[in-house]
């Protein structure tokens, strides 16, 4: 199964504050152990949202609210997509990772087709499938 | 320049509603436009929080809380990454978008870090191993 691994924000790193050296040299020997165990499929850091916005989408309206957000803790900060067995071997990677300081990590199951029912018809499966192999052969 | 583009979740989502065939079939072709286009590098749905985990992090100390989690429209249901070439064309690709739930929704663009952006406390080491990650992950 798959998981998106979502690191939340805080104070920090809305306020754009670097890592320090040493943070980055331990999250790159932790990422070397994902990568080397076959977990990690994607990892990113993302900027504050003060470089980024939000759109609304109601019936054909589009409205657009530029960043900062208010809610510090529920913005996220990065993220990283796993493949493991299960939720609990997740939770046991996770535990590893070099975050303190009052980090809060969330983890959440990623959709298979499988899970999507009826409503994922075979020829929807068949585009699905075709996209991915065209995606993952534009280096995502 | 990458993005990671945010659907947040709502009401709908959180109980674990399945979109609808119709919505499946306009989010596919959607997304196949993406991919024609050279925009979409990768893009999931995530279960709902019901079927998901925290771990908090505080100095050794580790803490894991099962969901559901309340802020329901700050928690993500999905998410894309996307390679565009600024802000502006990444905002007229989501206006374009058919809203991905039933009722009024949001999605948030979040750009990516990159390691330039650390400036000097990334040292060549730190530099090439992530290079190696990325090229291992097939990531390029």
């Amino acid at each position: 199964m798959r998981v998106m691994v979502l690191v939340k924000a805080d104070k920090a790193s809305e306020a754009g504050e670097m890592p320090s050296e040493d943070m980055l040299t331990r999250m790159g020997a932790y990422n070397e152990e994902l990568v080397k165990a076959g977990v990690m499929l994607a990892g990113e850091g993302l900027h504050p949202t003060s470089k980024g916005l939000r759109m609304r989408f109601s019936g054909n309206e589009r409205a657009i609210t530029d960043g900062p957000f208010a809610e510090t803790k529920e913005l996220l900060a990065g993220f990283w997509i796993w493949q493991v067995r299960s939720i609990d071997e997740a939770v046991e990677w996770l535990k590893r990772a070099p975050f303190d300081g009052g980090t809060e990590i969330e983890l959440r199951p990623i959709f298979e087709m499988e899970d999507f029912g009826e409503a994922m018809t075979p020829e929807l499966r068949e585009q699905e499938e075709r996209l991915r192999a065209e995606t993952a052969k534009l280096g995502g | 320049m990458r993005f990671m583009v945010l659907v947040k979740a709502t009401a709908d989502s959180e109980a674990g509603a399945q979109p609808t065939q119709e919505l499946l079939e306009a989010m596919m072709a959607y997304n196949e436009e993406l991919v024609k286009a050279g925009i979409m590098k990768g893009g999931d749905g995530l279960q709902p929080s019901s079927k998901g985990a925290r771990v908090q992090f505080d100095g050794a100390r580790r803490t894991v809380v099962d969901g559901p989690f309340a802020e329901t429209k700050e928690l993500v249901a999905g998410y894309w990454i996307w390679e565009c070439k600024s802000l502006d064309e990444a905002i007229e690709w989501v206006k374009r978008c058919p809203n991905p739930m039933p009722g009024p929704s949001e999605i948030e663009i979040r750009p990516f870090y990159d390691l330039a952006d650390f400036g000097e406390i990334v040292s060549p080491e730190v530099e090439a191993q992530w290079q190696r990650l990325k090229t291992e992950i097939g990531d390029n």
